[in-house]
């Protein structure tokens, strides 16, 4: 099964570099990885003709557990409830099922995080729960048969 | 509401803009007080970051402001260090920026013009829904934005932030073979590119036409992307190196972005500028394509941008295939661009109108400071202006109806609200 993992975030708006720091150090192990902004249509241009996609995006949740993550997939139907104005994912699933260009297996990866204003690096909680998503990450891929 | 009474409209967060940013619309007895566009936009944050950097590393950080114009930035960086260093690039070099800078126009045009802007003409809530009553030319449309980023993935390394651009040049030239597989895929993305432009005419379009000034590089030949001198629709023109004598920026309260004047008045730069300065420079097929449109010599109405960034892409493919057909791979790939004392100015034409980087050394090479002033930014003043113009002649609409003819007058401009950090949200307000 043919992989990619895409990490949606921008490095300087501290935690959300998340995405991008898990989609660098999974490509040091040789997979496929690409980094975007979060804006719908680059993702599904991201993921193009991958068999299986894994998304790492920056959760922010109220009240936050700083470095928690939350686990989501998607086997080939979309969630009811996605709201058209949402940014990125859900918005990126939704196109890509209007255009039958969804990939037969995406699973979203969100990490909590505590900051994000200007500046380029992670907040400790956020930095320490990197190597654990991308053994998550790997996770995945064997499960997929893509590693 | 009737429009005598006082309002207050807002728009916590604009849909189909690059980025972050909000709207407030203030009306009392019937006339607009108040306009603010809010762009959560942080320049300065990089300005201070590249303090202390080495002169190689600007093009490499800039272009990380921005995924949405990232050669933009790579290429005004480049400029501003080289015209710092006293160097100028070889003409091979020139040209593959150029090709490289096509493609980022492509790109970045085809998107706006499919999923972004489209659907305000023809009264659809946004991409998605664009996507599945008119799916055959969001697939045109996609395919064109393709082969932009087809030329961004081979020139530039890759289609976000490329990595194959360097300060003198290009770490690695692509060979003539390696290009023509592209040539054949911008063939078809000429008719793509046409059949846009064709489509796009056919919109109706609003009656509004701007006064403000317009500004946009004009060069000794060919349409204006990866150089030029700054033009102004009054017939002033300026050389480079005086840009900041003539662009003020300043700051205003309700915004991160500063917002500039141009000799103290309001203008404006972009495809509409760009145009209304060079249509007599554009190639054959963008020239027909533009007269089929029913574009004049002058554009001034923002509505019809979306038909100017069509004849645009036009003139972008049909440039990148000259760029191939004529092409000699540079050698070396890259000049040598020896650190020195000084300061440098670079301007290109970002798709979203004209970028200014300016760069001061010290002997080592380390920046000592650093100006860079982004389209958007620009423009902030002027679009509030055609908002404020609006809405003071829409005043009967109801709210409903009246926002979303200010979001379509922002949306015009396709402002890139850039560093903009998206999240899955469980918290969003209604709006």
């Amino acid at each position: 099964m043919n992989a990619v993992v895409v990490g949606v975030g921008n490095e300087f708006r501290r935690d959300d570099g998340v995405g991008p720091a898990v989609a660098r150090a999974v490509a040091a192990h040789g997979v496929r990885a690409e980094v975007t902004d979060g804006d719908p249509v680059r993702l599904m241009e991201a993921w193009g003709e991958a068999d299986l996609v894994v998304v790492v995006d920056a959760l922010r949740c109220v009240p936050a557990t700083p470095g928690r993550v939350h686990r989501v997939t998607l086997d080939g139907a979309v969630p009811s409830a996605t709201s058209s104005h949402g940014f990125g994912v859900p918005e990126a699933v939704e196109l890509a099922e209007a255009l039958d260009r969804l990939p037969r297996r995406l699973v979203v990866l969100g990490v909590e995080v505590a900051e994000v204003g200007f500046g380029p690096d992670l907040t400790p909680a956020v930095r320490a729960a990197v190597p654990g998503v991308v053994a998550a990450v790997l996770d995945e891929l064997r499960l997929g048969g893509a590693l | 509401m009737t429009h005598r009474s006082n309002r207050t409209l807002r728009v916590a967060g604009l849909a189909r803009v690059e980025g972050e940013g909000a709207l407030r619309v203030r009306t009392a007895n019937g006339r607009v007080d108040d306009v603010e566009l809010d762009i959560y936009e942080p320049p300065r944050f990089f300005e201070a970051f590249l303090r202390g950097r080495s002169h190689r590393e600007p093009p490499d950080i800039t272009a990380r402001i921005c995924g949405i114009c990232p050669v933009a930035y790579q290429m005004s960086a480049c400029l501003a260090i080289e015209d710092a260093c006293g160097v100028q690039v070889p003409a091979p070099v020139r040209a593959l920026r150029r090709l490289l800078y096509c493609g980022e126009w492509i790109s970045s045009h085809a998107l706006h013009i499919h999923l972004l802007h489209a659907p305000d003409f023809l009264g659809l809530p946004d991409g998605i829904a664009m996507a599945a009553e008119h799916r055959p030319v969001v697939e045109r449309g996609l395919a064109l934005k393709k082969a932009g980023n087809a030329i961004m993935d081979l020139v530039g390394g890759r289609a976000i932030h490329p990595v194959n651009v360097r300060v003198g040049g290009f770490y690695r030239a692509p060979t003539r073979a390696e290009l023509r597989p592209l040539a054949e895929q911008l063939r078809h993305a000429l008719d793509d590119a046409l059949a846009t432009a064709a489509w796009v005419s056919t919109f109706d379009f609003p009656d509004l036409d701007v006064p403000h000034d317009l500004m946009a590089l004009r060069d000794t030949e060919g349409y204006p992307i990866d150089r030029g001198v700054p033009h102004v629709s009054t017939g002033a023109s300026f050389p480079v190196p005086a840009f900041s004598e003539h662009v003020v920026e300043h700051q205003v309260p309700h915004s991160t972005a500063l917002h500039a004047r141009l000799d103290g008045e309001m203008y404006l730069v972009g495809p509409l500028a760009r145009y209304s300065l060079n249509a007599d420079r554009l190639s054959p097929a963008a020239a027909g394509a533009a007269a089929d449109a029913g574009l004049g010599p002058v554009c001034r109405n923002p509505f019809r941008s979306i038909v100017v960034r069509a004849v645009e892409v036009v003139y972008a493919v049909e440039e990148a295939l000259r760029l191939i057909a004529d092409y000699e791979p540079p050698e070396p790939a890259a000049v040598e661009v020896t650190a020195r004392a000084g300061v440098g100015h670079g301007v290109t034409e970002a798709p979203r109108g004209l970028l200014y980087h300016r760069y001061e050394l010290d002997a080592a090479g380390l920046v000592v400071s650093a100006d860079i002033v982004p389209p958007t930014s620009q423009n902030q003043s002027a679009i509030e202006d055609d908002v404020r113009q609006l809405v003071t002649s829409y005043l009967d609409l109801d709210d409903h109806a009246l926002v979303s003819l200010c979001e379509r007058a922002i949306r015009n401009y396709d402002p890139c609200i850039s560093c903009s950090a998206h999240f899955l949200d469980f918290h969003r307000e209604d709006r």
